[in-house]
């Protein structure tokens, strides 16, 4: 079949994204049933994209028997989440990630061990023991490379996906995307997707101004949750923002998980602890927003109280893992972490499910609302997914597409949907003057650092809405003047979407929630009589962009005394004052 | 030269037999996409190439293929005269943990002396568990070279066997270098507390202090009741970190006995010691620790405040 | 609306004289995330065309022959 003479691709299982979920996605299709064919498309190269580009220092979430239980770490997040959470699908992850672990760990994954070959768990938080240290954890993607080549997973590199194709019956059908360096068209059609293309982390601009020093690998883009958008999915409490600690400037993680078991801490000014709350939630963020601006602020990392020896093993695991030119970062500045504290700052606003609990709908078997779209990793609405809940729900994923192809019929392609999509991809080559990507996405993201960061004022809000829009209005005049700039007039016109989504999913919620997350200074407390639901946003019958309330799901753990326990910890009233 | 039926690993069969050993390495890295299983007879191939780079290159491919017929090519690289080679092999090794790597691994361990090798063959062994490497890996207990001991230690950690205790405990004693002791007084966590805890209590005043460290932990992991005393002496260590870990081996013994120094430590100057001493308190749970926890609940450090609620609450419990 | 070219002081830096492009290799392109690195016409070798960098260092660790240097964008430094 040929759309516009461009050969239509055929396949089974259909993978967006091939960096931490995607991957194992793809191959628990494929261990599922090896007869199926299984296609990994990627914007990048698998070999080193996604959030794990060069590995990761450890797990913060790990639920491993004799250390914490399912039910425990799905209580701590309920409350860490301010209860607004899908807790079957938290469940269908605790569950799960042992399992998980001792797959990756059979796989060639370096988890940190004792010296009788145990896990070597470290207690972080105050309630339950999560973290698995991982100081050799710098060669997962190698080990997902090498399971996709063994498991014969199709990989097409290159490609970025920019609309999802649905059947008449409101099935999914497959994608169309383009390739970045040549700019050729490609359409798939496929009886299941799998869409785990990251978090939308190109949407505040980082204090720096560079416009790729984002705190997500910055091709991470929002691609995800727009398309999901535009094909019908369900969105929820999108209001919910990602905002990090991280080292200033340099707009990489502090990581409270390495430096914490071994004693270091995040201290204001004065060298002292400020951090109330226990677990990392929006509450931690307000309270660590409110010290960068009060007197006794900004905020820092320190370890200069740390022995020598503490101190290499620090810098070996950060200054080779998961971001590692933290080190060349330092030595410029001349931070030597046994002489001063590292000063930190927090990360620019983003949609992601790893830390937050933002994304598109998944409900617990992986499924999103469009029938044959599963989505996993950090643009999939589970809360506190981080890495191994990516894994998690791509494995999820991968089973329930490959259990959904079974009763698929063949699916019919809208031939004059995909027609118009080719024409808006080719559009901004085909124009010789215009507004290059790079503008564009400077000024939206601008406008959602002016508008729509957090604390977040109405009226504020309102004007960046329609500031949004109207940058909205110039997209017919971006111009590309090759494949990559394509490419980048692709992603900004993600990153609008969701800048919108942004806005209108804050403005909808009427209340403060989620601490710093949705910090709304003019409905300052918390509502549960009004808003104790999921938000909702979608695209309505009209086109046009809704929003609605989605009830809680009855909870499988009720929270009972550690709910208490949990508050004990927190400071009274901190919230929104 | 043999031929294939992939075109893609053909072609790269092709540039591996170049003059010009540059297209040689970048056939060598072609090889990682290749998701045919003979592309690993090229790998072993590139792996004997006569040039030090293509070799390089080699060695740091192999661990994106994972068959343990690699494991004597492995073997074998490690004794390469290129640093970059034996350090990648010996990783590779690591990783194979295909049990049928035990057999080849060991009969190379018997006729290794170089302690890099030797080491890496070790480190390849310790997640296969064979009871096969027990006795070589006593043996090299004994070795000159710090890093075989420290491997043989994991070796033998990993094993787990009741018989291997009395050497871990001789190494732990007494070996000269402060990580080997480390690691060995870490491995005795599988033994019960009467076969090693007069010597974790001994290891308590090693002179370095990550022993120290590592032999509170231990302790408290065993739940060696008789430590209580060892321990009460360890929170006035010189160094804090010490101090810590005496204080959490205190709090998981449950010891009653310990309120009066976990009360003094909930007033170290070192907030990290408090956080610890309060936590302790509140796991022993017992009243006497109760005016430490109630002062600590004004404790200037957050953390210190935090664990002082959830003492109380753990108090409030059991009263 | 004209556009006008302007000049950036981009992050990575490649060692010509190591850098294997000619001979075949892509590697430091082929493992970008963002796609920034491009072979250059005029010398056959790698180089950073685009200033849009993550300073992530795929680059550098994989190249085979060192010749890749990844350094912290000027605006963050």
């Amino acid at each position: 079949m040929k759309i516009n003479d461009i050969p239509v691709i055929e396949t089974d299982v259909l993978v967006i994204g091939g960096g931490t979920a995607g991957p194992m996605a793809a191959v628990t299709a494929k261990e599922q049933d090896p007869g199926l064919n299984v296609m990994l498309l990627e914007k990048a190269n698998v070999k080193r994209s996604g959030a794990i580009s060069m590995g990761m220092d450890g797990l913060n979430n790990a639920v491993v028997p004799g250390h914490a239980t399912p039910e425990q770490y799905v209580k701590e997040i309920t409350i860490a989440n301010d209860g607004i959470v899908h807790q079957p699908a938290l469940m269908a992850y605790a569950t799960r990630s042992f399992p998980m672990i001792e797959k990756l760990d059979s796989w060639g994954v370096h988890f940190q061990k004792d010296e009788t070959g145990d896990y070597d768990m470290k207690k972080v938080h105050h309630l339950g023991t999560y973290v698995l240290p991982m100081p050799e954890g710098h060669n997962v993607k190698k080990i997902l490379y090498r399971r996709l080549r063994r498991n014969r997973v199709q990989i097409e590199n290159r490609y970025t996906a920019t609309r999802l194709l649905k059947d008449p019956d409101g099935k999914i059908a497959g994608m169309i995307g383009v390739n970045t360096r040549t700019a050729e068209p490609i359409i798939i059609r496929a009886k299941a997707v799998i869409m785990a293309t990251g978090a939308a982390g190109r949407l505040g601009l980082p204090t720096s101004g560079y416009l790729f020093g984002t705190y997500e690998n910055p091709a991470n883009n929002g691609d995800g949750h727009a398309m999901a958008y535009h094909a019908g999915a369900d969105l929820a409490n999108l209001e919910c923002f990602q905002v990090n600690p991280l080292l200033k400037d340099y707009n990489g993680p502090a990581c409270a998980y390495v430096t914490g078991p071994l004693g270091g801490f995040t201290a204001n000014a004065f060298g002292e602890r400020f951090i109330e709350c226990d677990y990392w939630s929006g509450q931690m963020m307000l309270e660590f927003f409110k010290e960068l601006e009060s007197g006794t602020g900004p905020v820092f990392l320190k370890l200069d109280h740390l022995a020598e020896e503490t101190i290499q093993e620090i810098e070996t695991v950060l200054h080779t893992n998961e971001r590692p030119t933290r080190g060349r970062f330092h030595e410029g500045r001349d931070v030597n972490y046994r002489q001063r504290m590292v000063e930190m700052h927090i990360s620019e606003v983003g949609f992601c499910s790893g830390h937050s609990a933002s994304g598109v709908w998944t409900d617990e078997t992986g499924a999103t609302t469009v029938p044959g779209l599963y989505c996993a990793g950090d643009m999939a609405s589970v809360a506190h997914n981080y890495m191994l809940g990516a894994f998690v729900y791509g494995q999820i994923c991968g089973e329930s597409a490959v259990e959904f192809v079974k009763s698929r019929s063949e699916p019919e392609l809208d031939e004059d949907f995909i027609i118009r999509e080719l024409e808006r991809i080719q559009a901004p080559m085909k124009r010789a003057d215009g507004i290059p990507p790079e503008q564009m996405e400077y000024k939206v993201r601008r406008l959602v650092n002016d508008y729509l960061q957090p604390p977040k004022v109405t009226k504020k809000m309102e004007i960046g809405l329609e500031r949004i829009l109207a940058v909205r209005e110039d997209v017919p005049q971006l111009c590309a003047r090759d494949p990559h700039e394509l490419l980048r007039a692709m992603e900004v016109q993600s990153i609008i979407d969701c800048a919108e989504m942004a806005a209108r999913a804050s403005l909808y919620r009427t209340e403060s929630r989620w601490g710093l997350y949705h910090y709304r200074v003019d409905f300052p407390d918390q509502d549960d009589g009004e808003w104790f639901y999921h938000s909702r946003l979608f695209k309505d019958e009209d086109g046009q962009m809704a929003s609605g309330k989605r009830p809680i799901a009855d909870y499988l753990v009720s929270l009972g005394e550690e709910k208490d326990a949990y508050r004990k910890m927190r400071v009274q009233k901190a919230a929104n004052e | 030269m043999k031929t294939y039926d992939d075109p893609e690993l053909q072609a790269i069969a092709v540039k591996l037999t170049s003059e010009d050993p540059g297209i040689r390495r970048v056939a060598v890295m072609d090889l990682v996409d290749s998701g045919e299983p003979e592309a690993v007879e090229l790998v072993i191939q590139a792996l004997n190439d006569p040039d030090t780079n293509v070799r390089q290159e080699a060695a740091k491919v192999v661990d994106e293929f994972e068959a343990a017929d690699m494991a004597d090519a492995l073997i074998a690289a490690l004794s390469d005269n290129d640093e970059v080679v034996r350090n990648s092999a010996a990783h590779a090794l690591a990783d194979l943990k295909d049990p049928a790597a035990a057999a080849p691994l060991l009969e190379a361990l018997e006729s290794s002396t170089d302690g890099f090798v030797v080491s890496g063959i070790l480190r390849a062994l310790k997640p296969l568990r064979n009871p096969g490497s027990q006795r070589p890996a006593l043996k090299r207990l004994g070795d000159e070279d710090p890093r075989v001991r420290r491997e043989a230690v994991a070796v033998i950690g990993w094993l787990k066997q009741p018989e291997n205790l009395p050497a871990l405990v001789e190494t732990a004693q007494h070996d000269k270098d402060p990580e080997v002791r480390r690691a060995a007084t870490g491995a005795l966590v599988y033994a019960s507390p009467q076969q090693v805890g007069q010597a974790l209590i001994a290891l308590l005043k090693d002179e370095h202090w990550q022993v120290r460290c590592e032999a509170a932990n231990s302790i408290g992991k065993l739940d060696h009741q008789e430590a209580v005393q060892a321990l009460m002496e360890s929170t006035r260590d010189e160094l804090w970190q010490v101090r810590e870990k005496a204080v959490d081996a205190l709090g998981k013994l449950g010891s009653t006995d310990a309120i009066p120094v976990l009360g003094e430590c909930s007033k170290d100057a070192m907030s990290n010691l408090r956080k610890a001493a309060i936590g302790a308190l509140g796991t022993i749970a017992h009243s006497d620790g109760r005016p430490f926890v109630v002062t600590a609940l004004d404790d200037p450090d957050p953390d210190v405040r935090k664990l002082a609620r959830w003492a109380i609450s753990k108090l409030d419990a059991a009263a | 609306m004209p556009i006008a070219n302007h000049h950036s002081s981009v992050p990575v830096i490649v060692d010509e004289d190591k850098c294997i492009a000619d001979k075949g290799c892509t590697v430091c392109i082929d493992v970008c995330p963002l796609d920034v690195l491009w072979i250059n016409e005029e010398t056959g070798k790698a180089h950073m065309k685009y200033d849009e960098c993550w300073y992530c260092m795929p680059c550098e660790a994989d190249c085979p022959t060192d010749a890749v240097t990844v350094n912290i964008p000027y605006l963050l430094r």
